[in-house]
């Protein structure tokens, strides 16, 4: 140890013993730990470029990139001149909507819409259940789910139906498309790329995120429908088939915000992530082509989701860092856009950590997270909005609320005017190595016992959260984890502010509960006017393709769709031939 | 101890209903209510209303608790109390449990729900509430 840091050390020691022991016997409710004090001491030994370097290089730590876009706004804002509109900060303000609900037209009518005042960007599309579970719209698991969490697709068809509004300038080619779908991707790859052929646009020109992160299925979420194995497989060929012929389309989006909001904690959300991100690349890997090749194109789904500010900044951090770590030092990658995560929403407070009580303090939460956002080299971005515990759809009013709360965080605040602001921090760099490490050990664990997959299979992982889970709730019932208004500050003189969505969410609610019938009418008269001869042989072949681990279904998931074969009819298939994933016991 | 008038311990199954994946709140409510001395039969996920009240019937089970995020809580919830009529079994205690908006409460009570479980609940308010019902010798 340095000179420096023995006497470091000595003055800490007369710190604890003096004014510290002192303040702590005024106040006997509080300990060492109620208001903790870095140092030097806590960070040694620190080498900045090796724990932090620069935004936008290795190891990332500062930031995914040289500079964050939205931090123009500002820049972007003072042009206009004390205008209201502002041009060209559309896309930097406004991300694209999750939505969708209904029938395909309904939908369709929905963008219709939103184009009519002025968006420019492709749906991001939200699959209602059965969709995303793999079965029809007349499928008696289907009864009362159609249309509900998202659109209904069942042919291409359907997609056909929501894509009419995207042509001209916003054609395929000029837009960027969002599918959470998992289980079925693959089917829904498909019919993008074969409503793309039909209109002559090449695949190399699609842009696209299909969700595609089958794994935390399993662990959060639960849209699996395959054992993991098999799902893996299928996996594969999407990586292949996007590497080889739509390298503008991103391959999968892997979601740790799911497992986090599924109960896990910081590490194991951030272990847990990397797990099945390092199963994904070994997919690519072995499937015989170059990390750098695909791994450009794996993205992250909004890591994160805690009230917990400066945790969360940590993890951000840490979650750069590990990543690259693990591309470049185990998987070789020389590219550094293999070693990015790259993500639409950066921290964030996760909807599980809303309340139903006094609903627009949920404000003030998400305010918190997008400030942790801010210094943590992502973007402003209050998620959700206020009203998320009301029930599914956020209304106008919050949407607006949280996009200008962003808005005063980068224009009025000015957040983002400095990279990775708390670099070098004594708290935040030991902050951020205590997260990296535990995830660490947590991921040999998991490797341990065979990786992902393995974790998976043996109920390790759905334990694991579960049981974070069960923790959580008992902390806040024993009043551990404090939550204002639930378990906290309820007393009689407080005010039970409540809330209502004065404007509600643009979804037409006669629409939606009608959407069953006309989405099982029309699904009727597809199948009726198809080539039914076809549709058998394509769903034979589907068959005898399947059964050959070594084919890839892309190809044939392409003809199959341009016949109209359900998506319905070719999990059947499937699962015939992969079996259905049956899940562990949570005891 | 949780247990029936007669001293049985007091049988709970935790569903899951449609095809709603988010079980976070289902199975922090089975680990509890296990923990709070009740037996507890988790049915994992996408059960179809006929499933679940077979599996309370065969399960002998006194109380069904349906946990819903995916806004179908309306038609499933009336499934399920039609289905444990037909079988002779209406005098089972259903509790809902998930993403309920306050204006459908009601909804559910006219149907014959028990309680409406939002979020916010402890675990120890819903073991109260079953043993309040249902006696508790312990």
């Amino acid at each position: 140890m340095s000179e420096d840091l023995e006497r470091i050390k000595e003055a800490r020691r007369a710190w604890e013993e003096g004014p510290l022991a002192k303040a702590l016997k005024r106040f006997p409710y509080m300990d060492k730990d109620s208001c903790r004090f870095y140092t030097p001491l806590d960070i040694e030994p620190f080498d900045f470029l090796e724990k932090v370097g620069f935004p936008g290089t290795y190891p990332f730590t500062a930031g995914t990139f040289p500079i964050e876009p939205m931090a123009g706004l500002t820049r972007l804002a003072s042009l206009a001149g004390g205008k209201g509109e502002i041009p060209g900060a559309g896309g930097q303000t406004r991300a694209a909507i999750y939505s969708g609900y209904g029938t395909p037209e309904d939908t369709r009518d929905y963008y219709k819409g939103l184009i009519e005042q002025g968006s420019r960007g492709g749906p991001n599309l939200a699959f209602d259940l059965p969709t995303q579970c793999g079965y029809d719209s007349d499928h008696p698991l289907a009864e009362g789910e159609v249309g509900k969490v998202g659109v209904c697709v069942d042919t291409l068809a359907d997609f056909e139906t929501i894509y009419e509004p995207y042509r001209g300038d916003l054609d395929l080619d000029r837009i960027a498309s969002n599918f959470t779908i998992n289980a079925p991707a693959n089917v829904i790859i498909a019919m993008y790329a074969a409503l793309a052929e039909k209109r002559g646009i090449p695949l190399e020109k699609l842009r696209a995120t299909p969700q595609n992160d089958i794994l935390k299925e399993y662990i959060a979420r639960g849209t699996y429908i395959f054992p993991p194995r098999h799902a893996l497989r299928l996996f594969r060929d999407s990586l292949v088939f996007i590497t080889r012929h739509m390298p503008n389309v991103n391959i999968t989006s892997i979601g740790g915000y799911h497992i986090r909001e599924a109960g896990a904690t910081r590490e194991q959300d951030l272990a847990f992530s990397m797990a099945i991100a390092i199963e994904y690349l070994r997919v690519g890997v072995e499937a015989g082509l170059q990390v750098d090749e695909f791994a450009p194109r794996f993205t992250f789904n909004a890591f994160g989701g805690s009230m917990e500010m400066l945790k969360e900044i940590a993890f951000q951090r840490a979650a750069r860092r590990m990543y690259a770590r693990i591309l470049k030092e185990r998987f070789g990658a020389r590219d550094e856009r293999s070693m990015r995560i790259r993500q639409a929403l950066g921290a964030h407070i996760g909807p599980s950590s809303t309340t139903l009580q006094r609903p627009l303090n949920n404000l003030t939460r998400a305010v918190i997270g997008a400030v942790a956002s801010a210094l943590s080299g992502g973007r402003p971005l209050p998620f959700p909005p206020y009203d998320e515990p009301l029930g599914l759809g956020w209304s106008v009013e919050a949407l607006q609320l949280a996009q200008d709360a962003g808005r005063i965080i980068a224009c009025e605040a000015r957040l983002l005017e400095y990279a990775d602001p708390f670099a070098g921090s004594y708290c935040m760099e030991a902050l951020t190595d205590e997260i990296e490490s535990s995830a660490w050990k947590e991921l040999e664990k998991i490797e341990g016992m065979g990786g992902a997959v393995a974790a998976i299979e043996n109920g390790y992982m759905q334990r694991e959260i579960a049981r974070s889970a069960y923790e959580r709730q008992r902390a806040v019932e024993r009043g551990e984890r404090l939550v204002v208004g639930v378990n906290c500050f309820t007393g009689e003189h407080e005010l039970e502010v409540t809330t209502n969505r004065l404007v509600p969410n643009p979804y037409d609610p006669e629409r939606r509960e009608r959407a069953e019938e006309r989405q099982k009418a029309r699904l009727a008269e597809i199948k009726s006017s198809r080539d039914s001869r076809e549709v058998a042989r394509l769903l034979r072949e589907l068959k005898a393709l399947a059964e050959r681990e070594e084919e890839n279904l892309l190809p044939h998931l392409v003809e199959c769709v341009k016949a109209y074969v359900t998506e319905g009819e070719i999990c059947d298939v499937l699962r015939e031939v992969f079996g259905e994933y049956q899940a562990a016991s949570p005891f | 101890m949780a247990s029936r008038t007669e001293g049985k311990v007091i049988r709970v199954l935790i569903a899951k209903p449609g095809l709603d994946g988010h079980d976070q709140g289902a199975k922090v409510i089975a680990y509890g209510l296990k923990d709070e001395g009740f037996e507890v039969i988790y049915t994992g996920l996408r059960r179809t209303p006929e499933e679940i009240v077979n599996a309370a019937v065969d399960e002998d089970v006194d109380v069904i608790g349906l946990s819903i995020l995916s806004g179908a809580h309306l038609s499933i919830v009336r499934r399920v109390m039609s289905l444990l009529e037909e079988k002779g079994v209406g005098e089972k205690m259903v509790l809902v449990g998930g993403l309920i908006p306050q204006e459908d409460i009601p909804k559910l009570k006219e149907m014959g729900v028990a309680e409406v479980f939002v979020s916010g609940t402890y675990i120890s308010q819903v073991a109260e509430f079953i043993r309040s019902r249902l006696g508790d010798t312990g």
